[in-house]
């Protein structure tokens, strides 16, 4: 489903939300995973208000078991999204981490 | 409004492997066009409620594809909002019906799902979600699982409490002979199932099913027709996250106030109502979006005696869903119930039913309303 052409287009988009602080407002761990994320599994989700007053879903890299409460601060961070497809293209997203 | 629904029918739900979809959509279609005692060549335009033929089984183009199944060379529309398609193409039957352009339609709600890997039914589904969504790596119980956490929050509602809505649900199902599972459980075996999604685990999710239903709708009515008092729709973000609340879904509050506003009643005067709980989260969330229950309360009512029954069907947790059928499903079911057909699961003196269906995590939300013909 990932085309090149795609991954290439959102590549501004990933890099204009680098680097935004925010806090968790929600979180859940994803157990059964989408194809593509079986690697990664079990993983945690979560809402994020962002300081620039946008709320994403992302998921949470780099953390111990304290981070997931209500009001952790994170930070927006590049990552590798799926595992690379048929046509050997890495696609790379925004997650968080704990701050 | 003056539109009936004149004959319904339901397909068995669960794991078919031995049944094609084009067997399903025969049974659910000719079983509808037989209750309503229509020949088929009298039927107008076909309404089909699918969403994952396309990215499971390859096949697109539904409105053909059942038209031609089915003998007939007539208008036919492949509708898709997700696990709402069902609810939408009713309601596309009945305002083409209401335009005055067909006297009689067909509305086809039908998925096979259980022929697929779980995780490319899990792949599938999360077309119905966001870009930002599907990168995050989220599924639909997660979603849900998402709006569980800050609702239990809020109001200080259990994970046993949500439990009650599957446990109650598992028994209505078990008076449903249509239904995927016969077996009442206990919140016990509730607490102890997997986890799928925290705080969501395996016997809070509904499962993924094969099952078609259908429904006639027609200008005249018969000895037997229900009719249809409303039917609206409303929609809201594609992604949860853009959402200002998380402990409600504002689409399902507006396609009710309009449903309420059209059928001239209020949420007092429901006896009964069939709500999309694809998700034990989702059915606590739909008692109060529809009016039953101030916000917060819904938990502490499941499962007690109450003004009205919900879910008799068994829902979407007990009686199965496959998703372009559950729409459909609730609407034939409240057609058994308000003839006084439902057998061991009849709600006693039922006269309005209101059925809601919900898709993606809320972006899509479809309220009927039917009553028994005076």
């Amino acid at each position: 489903m990932q085309s090149p052409v795609k991954i290439w287009r959102n590549q501004k988009k990933i890099q204009s939300l680098i680097g935004i602080t925010g806090k968790i407002i929600s979180w859940t761990i994803v157990r059964v995973p989408p194809g593509g994320f079986g690697d990664q599994a079990p993983y945690p989700v979560a809402v994020i208000a962002l300081k620039n007053g946008e709320k994403i879903t992302a998921q949470v890299v780099d953390f111990d078991e304290k981070h997931l409460i209500f009001g952790q601060e994170v930070v927006t961070v590049v990552r590798r999204v799926t595992q690379p497809n048929t046509e050997g293209i890495i696609p790379y997203g925004i997650k968080v981490k704990p701050l | 409004m003056n539109i009936y629904v004149t004959g319904a029918a339901t397909t068995k739900f669960g794991e078919l492997w031995g049944v094609s979809p084009r067997t399903l959509a025969r049974q659910a279609a000719f079983g509808a066009l037989k209750d309503a005692s229509v020949e088929a060549e009298r039927v107008e335009a076909l309404f089909v409620g699918n969403m994952l033929s396309g990215m499971l089984g390859g096949q697109e183009h539904l409105g053909a594809f059942f038209a031609e199944e089915l003998g007939l060379s007539i208008p036919a529309f492949k509708i898709e909002g997700a696990c709402a398609s069902g609810g939408l193409a009713v309601h596309n039957a009945a305002f083409s019906v209401l335009s005055g352009q067909y006297e009689t339609v067909l509305v086809l709600g039908i998925e096979k799902m259980t022929d697929h890997k779980p995780e490319d039914v899990a792949t599938a589904l999360m077309g119905a979600g966001s870009e930002e969504e599907r990168s995050a790596g989220a599924t639909f119980p997660g979603l849900y699982a998402l709006l569980a956490r800050v609702y239990m929050k809020e109001y200080g509602t259990t994970q046993e409490q949500l439990a009650a809505v599957a446990v109650k649900n598992h028994y209505h199902a078990s008076l449903n002979p249509n239904a995927q599972f016969c077996n009442p459980i206990t919140v016990e075996q509730v607490m102890k199932s997997s986890k799928i999604a925290d705080p969501l685990k395996l016997l809070d999710c509904s499962p993924i099913s094969d099952g078609a239903a259908a429904i006639v709708i027609s200008k005249k009515k018969k000895g037997n027709s229900v009719q249809i008092m409303a039917s609206a729709v409303a929609t809201d973000t594609l992604g949860l996250a853009q959402r200002k609340s998380m402990t409600e879904l504002k689409a399902t509050q507006e396609a009710a106030k309009k449903a309420y506003e059209q059928a001239k009643i209020s949420p007092r005067d429901v006896h009964l109502a069939e709500v999309h709980d694809c998700f034990t989260i989702a059915e606590i969330l739909a008692m109060e979006d529809l009016g039953f229950y101030k916000k917060g309360s819904a938990a502490g009512a499941v499962g007690k005696k109450n003004h009205l029954v919900i879910n008799p069907s068994g829902g979407l947790k007990g009686c199965g869903h496959p998703v372009g059928a559950t729409g459909v499903k609730q609407i034939a079911e409240l057609v058994e119930q308000l003839r006084g057909n439902a057998g061991a699961r009849q709600v006693k003196g039922a006269k309005i039913g209101l059925a809601q269906n919900v898709g993606g995590s809320g972006a899509t939300a479809v309220v009927h309303i039917l009553c028994k013909v005076r």
